[in-house]
């Protein structure tokens, strides 16, 4: 998967770049604030396959990858050195929503252009580029809603209280639930992004609310939420979300599952620094192409798998790692025809 | 003393310990000396004003909740709960200043409300650890779940703004030196003025061995009390210095910083044993920690290796410490 979308991003960009001559050179800053995940890694590992590919259109783009976990505040220093070392663009996974807006102003008084990916950032002074977490959320509710018919008890197991992306998520299935008279949401929890924690919220739920008929849980908690439906001899009646890795789409072949996922792409941030460098060679966004509470984001089309493409899933991850997530990176030909004029 | 009776070299290698243990900062500077020349070799533009007050900005929060920890600590007590007093006191000052419509008069009150928030914290700590007599690891682990809960209670999620005339303060200055310039004026001041009072000397005795300080009828129930109070009025500040970083509201900033504190204090040469040390080697002690980050920044090691090496380059940075001072 990731070898093909990077011939297809190589070929794409041969082709859009193939009518002009480019002899640029840009230097853009990675700012990863969190390592605890495969995806995290991925994410940058396809970013830099993105810059590397850039030569082939004659754009040289020498990334700088900062990524170590990090509070805030050492997010911010990271900005604070781009901006002294004089970089062209910083591309940001932000470890908060609304804490960069000064340190993002200061950036763009350098002239510095800014993109958060993954998740939505305040400030004015920066653009976002990536999915839509509420249209994430959405997507799976709505599948799972349709997959029981459109009756059913469902209960939902969510991230960090608190978390920008995962209060986005909940206002999304909520909404979607609340268009369904037939299914009723009998709890909510969270278990932090943890599958070992998922796993022991769906064995509580399971114990509590014996007949509930779906689960609408997010990734890195699915896997484990599975183990306990599995554990509890389940599989055959409780329809789930799932995961988008490797590791447990295989599980999902063999067990049976009856599940789907929306695909949040590792790719994003591969995609926002095809953005950046559209951007930084001069080329002019669309009219009213901005979206989000914040009005400064360019949504990513956000794919699904369920049943009815599981024969493209499990090609995509055919010899992969476990931890090998689906991914889709938007690549510089695509982005021009979404985003630009 | 056993200085004056012994060879020339044991004059030598004792009066040394002799200065590290009078100021056991010394070390703490030495590894900041080290750390700046690095630095400054693997970024030309370090020693720029410009960016050497920018990275001051950067490194004042940790600065500030490194100090007031320092009190505690002596008192042979500590304090985890620091990080989520700065998000309780962070999301205070931010909805303080939004509710009152973002006046002038606004700004102060939330900021006065922020410092009353951390004093109120430091006093539940103290009341906890010293009156109640509950083991201090533990009652603070838990008064800063309980004050995360706070956080997450008053502000669900990340948000609201204060005026921009806030951070363009925090980043600019005042009589034509910058405002963080300023701060690190004050903090020395107060390190200074503070380590003179009967009170902090009376803490080091508490720090040193208690039932003595008991025996010796010291108050050391309201010393340990006072510490907490120290510390939570630290946090606070550290959380002001945030808002003008960050000119927002997030209940999850802080959290982080309960371990740095306690990294740079001991970095900065004070005990954790309590009763040796002092708030000015933990100043170093935060300075040094952000070098560090600095310096892995700017090696530009491959990404996999950038928690690893900060890791290694701090516990190097501790070990070195104590294999000077055992010399």
């Amino acid at each position: 998967m990731k070898r093909t979308s990077m011939f297809l991003t190589a070929l794409a960009t041969a082709t859009v770049m193939a009518t002009g001559a480019f002899a640029q050179t840009f230097t853009i800053g990675l700012s990863n604030g969190w390592v605890g995940s495969e995806w995290r890694t991925q994410m940058i590992d396809e970013a830099v396959a993105a810059a590397e590919a850039w030569a082939l259109n004659g754009v040289t783009v020498n990334v700088i990858v900062q990524s170590a976990n990090v509070d805030v505040q050492g997010q911010i220093a990271h900005v604070r050195n781009y901006i002294n070392q004089g970089v062209d663009a910083i591309i940001i996974n932000p470890n908060s929503p609304t804490a960069f807006d000064p340190i993002f102003a200061q950036a763009a008084a350098a002239g510095i252009l800014t993109i958060s990916t993954d998740a939505e950032v305040s400030s004015p002074d920066a653009l976002y580029v990536g999915i839509d977490q509420k249209g994430w959320a959405m997507m799976s509710a709505a599948w799972l809603a349709e997959e029981l018919g459109g009756t059913g008890r469902v209960v939902a197991i969510n991230g960090i209280a608190g978390h920008p992306a995962n209060q986005m998520r909940v206002e999304g299935y909520q909404e979607v639930f609340a268009g369904f008279p037939g299914i009723e949401l009998v709890n909510e929890v969270n278990a932090n992004w943890d599958q070992a924690q998922g796993q022991q919220a769906m064995q509580t739920i399971l114990a509590t609310f014996g007949d509930i008929d779906g689960v609408w849980v997010q990734d890195g908690m699915a896997d484990g939420a599975w183990r306990a439906i599995e554990d509890a001899g389940r599989v055959g009646d409780i329809v789930a979300t799932g995961e988008i890795r490797a590791d447990f789409i295989g599980r999902w072949a063999e067990q049976g599952y009856t599940t789907g996922a929306s695909v949040n792409p590792p790719g994003v941030m591969a995609s926002a620094l095809n953005v950046a460098v559209l951007k930084l060679l001069g080329t002019e966004l669309k009219d009213g192409v901005f979206e989000g509470r914040y009005g400064n984001a360019l949504y990513l089309p956000i794919p699904f798998i369920d049943q009815g493409v599981f024969d493209d899933v499990m090609a995509a991850v055919d010899g992969m790692p476990g931890h090998h997530s689906v991914s889709e990176v938007v690549g510089p030909d695509a982005a021009r025809n979404m985003f630009f004029q | 003393m056993t200085m004056h009776t012994s060879s020339t070299a044991g004059t030598l290698s004792s009066s040394r310990k002799f200065e590290f243990r009078r100021h056991p900062y010394l070390l703490a500077v030495g590894v900041f000396i080290l750390l700046s020349i690095v630095n400054a070799i693997l970024q030309p533009s370090f020693l720029r004003p410009a960016v050497a007050v920018s990275n001051l900005a950067s490194f004042m929060p940790l600065i500030l909740v490194a100090v007031g920890q320092t009190y505690v600590i002596l008192a042979s007590d500590i304090d985890l709960s620091v990080g989520f007093i700065i998000s309780v006191v962070n999301v205070v000052v931010v909805t303080t200043i939004e509710a009152l419509g973002g006046s002038g008069g606004a700004i102060l009150a939330g900021f006065a409300a922020g410092i009353a928030t951390g004093i109120l914290a430091g006093l539940v700590n103290g009341l906890c650890v010293a009156v109640l007599r509950f083991q201090p690891i533990v009652t603070t682990f838990a008064t800063g779940i309980i004050f995360a809960g706070v956080a997450l209670w008053i502000l669900p999620q990340a948000g609201g703004q204060v005026p921009a005339i806030v951070w363009r303060t925090y980043a600019g200055a005042v009589a034509g030196v910058p405002v963080v310039l300023w701060l690190l004026a004050a903090v020395l001041v107060f390190i200074a003025v503070f380590a003179r009072t009967r009170f902090h000397t009376a803490l080091v005795a508490v720090g040193g061995n208690m039932q003595a300080a008991y025996q010796t009828k010291l108050p050391v129930t309201r010393i340990r009390i006072t510490s907490y109070v120290i510390s939570g009025l630290f946090a606070a500040l550290a959380a002001l210095a945030l808002v003008g970083e960050t000119a927002s509201g997030d209940p999850l900033l802080g959290g982080a910083f309960s371990l740095s504190s306690i990294t740079a204090v001991v970095l900065g040469g004070t005990a954790l044993a309590g009763g040796r040390g002092g708030a000015l080697g933990s100043l170093f002690g935060a300075i040094i920690l952000g070098l560090i980050a600095n310096v892995i920044f700017f090696a530009q090691l491959p990404f996999e290796y950038q928690n690893l090496a900060q890791g290694l380059v701090i516990l190097l940075a501790l070990a070195g410490g104590v294999f000077v001072a055992r010399r």
